[in-house]
């Protein structure tokens, strides 16, 4: 292939700018890596004292540690599967009728995407506290969680609604109806036609919401309650203490982890999808 | 797309659950810190809504006003910066092999899938006096400062008389870094695919025409890319300017920005109603950018009418 | 790994812990018998993260039988917030004193029932009849402590012996850390004034501030609660810190010394009370009980490495921490220092809008 004018991808200089970025965005989180093997309790993150992976076993034996990163995964899941429900019944609804304000709906629901998160996280611990929603302390797990949960559907389902509603841009509508002529009820044109139609969309939209909630921090800092710590909040109270390399360890499996949810994505389709 | 009179019990249940999700859990709380802002403290622990405007008032006494700046200077620069790296970042992709694209874009996707905090930390823990960053810098300054020696050279006058770190931490500049680090990924993907979608025949024509690469460039390609400039510049820009951890973290107190403040009404200083205004405010200057790109999209769309 | 000798503190600790978990085996039968049938159930704990014993609560747990649901605040104010709208069902929190007056005045706490908690008999005299709870009533002494300097002694001329060191000299300009609470960064500048902590005059607030305006520049960090690492790291040479937290540092680098200036500092006491809305008060007071147990005590004290207010826990502590003066400082330093008394919201947010000056400040 001749190297034309805007085939930037082959410039030195281009090339030079986007491994530079490459470095920015990776070098701390490598470091962070590397040093959760360091040996050293205090100011871990200075100077290298040989490789341990005693760290891994504290994190891990810690228990409040431990069971913040069960709550984060377990808040995760369970909002992943309501923000996927609620994005699919708005998707579906902004893509299949008209209505009304119609534009001030989808302003609406555009609206928790684009308020900061310092905003909404007020606005919801006030509204959790004033209106006395508290979660009594001995409620079992993981009903425990349910204010936080409640904050994490809230802020991404409009993200998924978003994904999913491109997806269903692609289908036309006259196949739904050619299935309504030959007598197929609503509820089958939905489940048999619309829904697998939705599938990766579905997928890359839970993918979206599972991340945005494992991601958040601020809302949880705000909405947190009584024997709720997630790991964020857990990390954040443990930084703001000491540095201990506990926290370089823990960071790390999350990591990890969503390298792992990555690995999954991208089997499941190309991550093209996943970036729009 | 059909009528919702139509179909109006399946219309409703699709409509009915989000729509009372939303009034729920977002209008209504929403809604309750807007009569807050207009409340007053009338012990530790009530609040009276006496629609009272002195919250807001507080809002223009210098110091806020000085903290909004700052806010929505930091926040600026860091949304000029993410989209000057963003672009040709974004340009790299867009022109690179069909086979290497997923994967270049991936690459600056990832970090924004790793929690936050973490992102943060990470940052926080290289950019101290002694963190990784000045530790290379001391290792390239020590390099000189034996080359000048050995060549006897007095190097103290060039390179100092020892290492001095750079200190990011506690800096405006610390906390930029802090924004654009954060924010990057989201700046690249707009530009990507408006770089995606625009037709490069127009670039060759320019080309053709007699145009030079870099008036081709910012005649054609950056104006013909604009709508995702402005929508990277609006989602970089409305989150930082909410940014509460990385001032936290990375101005270690010094650099505090205007989410630092409403955190503190809503704890140390336990003044829910002026920490209520000074949110809403903050979603109103939110409203306001969205306005301006409504009307810049409005009279872009004029533009190709005419 | 852990008992490699540049962990010396840790190993110290931990084998103090050896030692009072035997003890706790023997006490464990005595209060299983007692205590196992008459208490069940749950008690939530709101404590400071880092500010209990690695096995304490589980020793508990094994003692009477009663579980305990364990949870970290940073600081006062994410405790009061947390409770201002009433018990999101906490049994057992732990304020500070000023915190204390606070939430008496917002009716958040209970009246303790002293006949439960025997062990109240263990606690130092002097800690019986404090100001700011005449008597007692709402709150037990849990630790107590100090705010100092922080140093690091090959970096310092002599010692920072007053906070004119932090406060007003250009001296250590860039190696400097305060405390990220205005109203005590604010306190100390008072006591550099000659005033009391406590008088919070307007021209007083206004002259603490324009103090602070002017020294912030050479301040390197409001730091949250981790100036100690800061020190360690050597990025600072002085901390205003917690006593506490420099004695932790001071265990790992000789190098790190800790004072009271000579103006006087804070003196600070952090309590165990019971919210209103407590869902199981009982268990709570047999948690403050099971605390202020002289063995359980020596172990806690030891651990933290806080001054305790049990005298009958000190008196079974190492000389180490029983004679450390980062702990139990000079009786002239304690002289000079003061406690803080809860000035009243309008206050609070007068001193929170003159922080909110200093952190607008260029």
């Amino acid at each position: 292939m001749s190297k034309g004018p805007f085939d930037y991808a082959k410039k030195t200089s281009m090339r030079l700018v986007f491994f530079l970025t490459f470095i920015f965005l990776y070098a701390p989180i490598i470091v962070l890596i590397i040093f959760s093997f360091n040996n050293s309790r205090r100011g871990g993150n200075i100077v290298w004292r040989g490789f341990t992976t005693d760290y891994y076993v504290k994190a891990f034996e810690n228990e409040s540690l431990r069971e913040a990163f069960i709550n984060s995964i377990a808040i995760a899941v369970i909002s992943t599967v309501f923000a996927v429900l609620l994005g699919a019944m708005t998707a579906v609804l902004l893509w299949r009728w008209r209505f009304p304000f119609k534009p001030a709906y989808e302003g609406l629901v555009a609206l928790p995407i684009v308020i900061p998160e310092i905003c909404m996280g007020v606005a919801l611990a006030v509204f959790f506290s004033s209106w006395g929603l508290y979660v009594p302390p001995d409620t079992p797990w993981p009903f425990n969680l349910s204010n936080i949960i409640i904050a994490h559907i809230t802020f991404s389902f409009p993200f998924a609604a978003m994904v999913i509603r491109t997806r269903l841009q692609s289908f036309s509508p006259e196949m739904a109806e050619a299935a309504r002529d030959l007598g197929a009820s609503e509820y089958q044109v939905f489940k048999d036609i619309i829904i697998p139609h939705m599938k990766p969309g579905l997928i890359a939209g839970g993918l979206l919401a599972f991340t945005l909630s494992l991601d958040d921090f601020v809302i949880t800092f705000f909405t947190s309650g009584p024997n709720t710590v997630t790991f964020p909040v857990k990390v954040y109270s443990m930084v703001r203490f000491s540095v201990t390399p506990e926290i370089n360890a823990a960071s790390t499996v999350l990591i990890l982890m969503t390298l792992v949810l990555t690995f999954i994505a991208i089997r499941m389709q190309k991550p093209t999808d996943i970036a729009s | 797309m059909e009528s919702w009179r139509r179909s109006l019990p399946v219309f409703g249940a699709f409509a009915g659950p989000t729509t009372l999700w939303l009034l729920i859990f977002f209008l209504i709380p929403l809604g309750i810190i807007w009569t807050y802002s207009f409340g007053e403290n009338v012990s530790l622990t009530e609040i009276e809504t006496t629609w009272t405007t002195s919250n807001y008032a507080r809002i223009f006494e210098p110091e806020i006003i000085t903290l909004f700046w700052r806010t929505v200077k930091l926040a600026g620069i860091a949304t000029v910066i993410c989209l000057l790296i963003g672009y040709p970042v974004a340009l790299v992709i867009a022109t690179a092999d069909q086979k290497w694209k997923p994967w270049l874009l991936l690459v600056i996707i990832l970090p924004f899938w790793t929690n936050l905090l973490i992102r943060t930390y990470a940052l926080l823990n290289i950019l101290g006096a002694r963190g990784r960053v000045n530790e290379s810098l001391r290792w390239v300054w020590e390099q000189f400062d034996a080359l000048f020696n050995t060549l006897g050279i007095d190097g103290a006058m060039l390179i100092g008389e020892r290492f001095q770190p750079i200190g990011f931490l506690g800096t405006e500049m610390g906390v930029v870094i802090g924004l654009v680090y954060v924010h990057l990924p989201f700046a690249v993907l707009p530009i990507y695919s408006a770089l995606e979608r625009m037709d490069r025949s127009y670039l060759e024509a320019s080309m053709d025409l007699g145009a030079g690469q870099f008036r081709t460039f910012f005649l054609i390609l950056v104006p013909l890319t604009s709508a995702g400039l402005v929508t990277a510049a609006i989602i970089t820009f409305i989150p930082a300017l909410g940014s509460f951890l990385t001032p936290d973290l990375l101005g270690r107190g010094q650099v505090d920005m205007i989410a630092n403040v409403i955190e503190r009404q809503f704890k140390r200083a336990n003044d829910w109603p002026f920490g209520s205004a000074l949110s809403l405010f903050l979603l109103y200057i939110t409203f306001i950018v969205l306005a301006i790109r409504a009307v810049i999209d409005m009279q872009a769309a004029k533009g190709r009418r005419a | 790994m852990i008992n490699t000798p540049k962990n010396r503190a840790i190993s110290r600790r931990t084998a103090l812990r050896g030692i009072a978990g035997a003890g706790a085996v023997g006490l464990t039968f005595n209060m299983t018998k007692a205590f196992a049938a008459s208490h069940t159930g749950t008690v939530n704990f709101y404590n400071w993260d880092t500010y209990i014993g690695e096995t304490t609560l589980d020793d508990f747990t094994a003692a009477t039988g009663i579980e305990v649901q364990y949870d970290l605040f940073a600081d006062n104010d994410e405790l009061f917030a947390k409770l201002k709208n009433g018990n999101p069902g906490y049994d057992l929190i732990v304020p500070t004193n000023d915190y204390v007056e606070q939430m008496v005045e917002a009716k958040m706490l209970t009246e303790l029932d002293h006949s439960k908690i025997p062990n109240m008999a263990n606690l130092d005299p002097d800690f019986l009849d404090p100001a700011f709870d005449p008597g007692r009533k709402y709150s037990l002494p849990y630790m107590w402590g100090s705010i100092g300097i922080g140093y690091r002694k090959s970096a310092v001329s002599k010692e920072p012996d007053s906070w004119a060191d932090l406060y007003t000299s250009d001296e250590y300009a860039g190696r400097m850390a305060m405390l990220g609470n205005g109203q005590t960064v604010l306190q100390m500048a008072l006591k550099l004034m000659g005033k009391s902590l406590n008088d919070w005059s307007d021209e007083n607030v206004a002259a603490a501030e324009a103090m602070l305006i002017a020294q912030k520049s050479r301040i390197t960090a409001f730091a949250p609660d981790n100036g100690q690492d800061l020190l360690l790291a050597g990025e600072v040479d002085l901390a205003m810190e917690w006593n506490g937290d420099i004695l932790q540092v001071m265990d790992e680098d000789d190098d790190i010394g800790y004072v009271i200036p000579k103006e006087g500092g804070l003196l600070w006491e952090d309590t165990l009370c019971v919210p209103v809305g407590a869902p199981n008060p009982e268990g709570a007071h047999a948690l403050i009980n099971y605390l202020l147990d002289a063995e359980v005590g020596r172990d806690l004290a030891e651990f933290i490495y806080y001054g305790t207010p049990n005298a009958a826990a000190k008196a079974l502590t190492s000389e180490e921490y029983r004679e450390n003066p980062a702990i139990f400082p000079p009786a002239e330093a304690v002289a000079l220092s003061e406690t803080s008394v809860y000035p009243g919201q309008e206050i609070v947010q007068m001193i929170d809008a003159a922080w909110t000056r200093v952190k607008a400040a260029g």
